[in-house]
């Protein structure tokens, strides 16, 4: 082979390394910095200009809108100063469109839900997306010891009433270890976060307001500070734990396990900061499975997320001041994916199936209201690496799932419920327990340059979900760049 | 650090109120017939009651802080041994904190409409 060719043939290999499907196994330990800086042998770097567009017929979540055009700018970059040493880092922005948001002033829905603010009018929102990102991961003797920090800020906003803003900015610091013991490498990590935001709604118009609610889970809304009180914040953060064990080569069997649990305090900004609520979640998630090389692997996978929300009771206030009289735990939810999955790869390309169970059952204590949902899944991806010519290469994704509805449970006091409100769960209801059979596929074309360290690649994607609900989403992804 | 503890839960959300209405020094009640309205502040819920023991009547309610409305009859006895009256009265207080875990204790005086 021509020097050129060699070059070429290189930059390939980093793509296909940092790219294929075979990183699944055993990839959440990839959020352990140590473990990502020993992750991959080649440098890879990309400046991408995209859009992803997404269109549902109805919005299957009003809270997070009909669908989404966002278009972005985005480098990432990985880089091995040396045999034991690597840097990587990335940046982004994000701006576009949510549509049709309904049922949702604050941003962040589904780390928040389900204590936002709300109103039945809504419209789309624009949002603005900012995210930075670097770490360092380097090797003295047995150890491999890696820091990480990633940063986002996050606006959200719409131009006519009801006019929401929302503005986010979230740090997330990771520090983690890889020890060589034997054959096998044991890694442990620990993620900390720090989340704030701060939400308000305003109206411009003369013809009047409507009210904004200060939703407090499956329907229901903390009445007293609904309405008028439109100004507050979410104050936050959490830790979590990252263990894994795995072969560093060949075959054997691999584990993971990981602890987080965030919090989330919604307070009103303008009553001295009372708090509204706290929202805890806690997440577990264990794998367990045997692997030969990347080639080969069978695994085991289940998590477990508790959502508990507590609310605070305000007394009588005092100058703008509500003193807290009691915390009841009044929202609760519990959500369990269990699946097992199988990897094959060979030269070129790679398969992945899974089959699971995924719950969630969803309680307000008092007055009782309880959405439970159950979904058996299927889940086939694929991802094959063609060399079209010396200089170009193809990359080509598809998936194919099936998520069939098996449970189903509704208990509501829609007797004692409003017209909106019942409206809006039994939507909810609706697509929750829908089933939904889900198609996409992703072609991407790698062409390297004479001067083979620099490439120019284009990505065209598209995916159908189909709702048994008689609806349907599109999605559509695109992105050109070039690699180096 | 917050992995060590997890969410802080408190399932103890409903709690009791004894509610004892009252007429003054120079007269007992003795038995009472009316509706007792309590509703939450906070979510404003409403909770009725009505089956009094007496001059007291107990309701079990989420704990939180309610306003209470009464109104209703009830027999009363005056001092020095006069005929016992069947009187109507209204009591209504607008803030109350029923938000103990044990028995919360609560009098209000009764305003005699006749």
């Amino acid at each position: 082979m021509t020097m050129k060719a060699i070059a070429a043939a290189d930059a390939d290999s980093a793509l296909v390394e940092h790219t294929t499907l075979a990183r699944v196994v055993g990839g959440q330990a990839l959020r352990n910095p140590a473990v990502h800086g020993d992750a991959y042998q080649r440098a890879f770097s990309q400046l991408a200009l995209g859009i992803d567009l997404q269109r549902q017929s109805v919005a299957f979540t009003p809270q997070k809108g009909s669908g989404y055009t966002l278009p972005y700018l985005k480098v990432d970059t990985y880089h091995r100063l040396n045999n034991r040493s690597t840097v990587w880092g990335g940046a982004s922005y994000t701006t576009g469109k949510q549509h049709r948001v309904r049922w949702n002033s604050t941003s962040d829905y589904e780390l928040l839900q389900p204590y936002v603010l709300a109103d039945t009018l809504g419209g789309d929102t624009r949002r603005e997306r900012y995210a930075i990102s670097g770490g360092y991961a380097t090797a003295i003797k047995r150890w491999t010891l890696g820091a990480e920090m990633l940063v986002r800020a996050e606006q959200e906003y719409r131009g006519r009433d009801p006019r929401m803003r929302g503005i986010v900015t979230d740090l997330t610091l990771r520090l983690g270890g890889v020890y060589r013991l034997g054959r096998y490498c044991l890694d442990a990590g620990i993620e900390a976060d720090i989340y704030k935001q701060t939400n308000s709604v305003a109206f411009y118009r003369e013809e009047g307001v409507i009210p904004e609610y200060q939703m407090t889970g499956l329907g229901t809304e903390y009445n007293r500070f609904s309405g008028d009180k439109r100004s507050l914040y979410y104050d936050g953060g959490g830790v979590a734990v990252l263990l894994h064990a795995a072969p560093a080569m060949g075959s054997g069997l691999w584990a993971d396990v990981t602890l987080e649990q965030h919090r989330y305090h919604r307070k009103l900004a303008e009553y001295n900061s009372m708090p509204l609520t706290d929202l805890y979640n806690e997440h577990v998630e264990a794998n367990l499975g045997w692997k030969r090389d990347s080639r080969l692997a069978a695994w085991a996978h289940v998590d477990y997320t508790r959502r508990t929300g507590n609310e605070h009771v305000g007394g009588m206030s005092n100058a703008r001041y509500f003193p807290v009289i009691a915390c009841l735990t009044m929202y609760k939810s519990h959500a369990v994916d269990a699946c097992v999955s199988a990897l094959y790869g060979k030269k070129g390309w790679n398969v992945v199936m899974a089959a699971g169970y995924i719950s969630q059952n969803e309680q307000y204590v008092y007055p009782h209201r309880q959405m439970d949902r159950g979904h058996a899944y299927g889940r086939l991806q694929g991802q094959c690496f063609v060399h079209a010519t010396s200089r170009l290469l193809l990359t080509i994704n598809a998936h194919a799932a099936y998520y069939g509805n098996v449970d189903d449970k509704l208990q509501m006091p829609f007797a004692n419920m409003g017209e909106a409100f019942t409206g809006l769960i039994r939507h909810q209801h609706k697509f929750a327990t829908a089933s939904y059979t889900d198609l996409g596929t992703k072609a991407r074309a790698d062409y390297a340059w004479k001067k083979a360290k620099y490439g120019f690649f284009i990505e065209v994607g598209g995916g159908l979900t189909l709702c048994s609900a008689s609806e349907h989403q599109t999605q559509f992804l695109s992105s050109i760049g070039i690699t180096f | 650090m917050a992995l060590t503890t997890c969410a802080p839960i408190e399932d103890d959300i409903f709690t009791q109120a004894r509610i004892t209405v009252t007429a003054g020094d120079d007269q007992a009640v003795t038995r009472v017939q009316a509706q007792v309205k309590l509703t939450n502040v906070n979510t404003r819920q409403v909770t009725t009651v009505a089956d009094f023991d007496g001059a007291s009547v107990t309701v079990e309610v989420l704990r939180g802080a309610y306003q209470i409305d009464i109104e209703g009859v009830a027999t009363c006895q005056l001092a020095g041994g006069a005929a016992p009256r069947v009187r109507q009265f209204r009591c209504q207080s607008d803030y109350v904190e029923l938000v103990r875990q044990e028995t919360n204790e609560l009098s209000l005086n009764m305003i005699f409409l006749d």
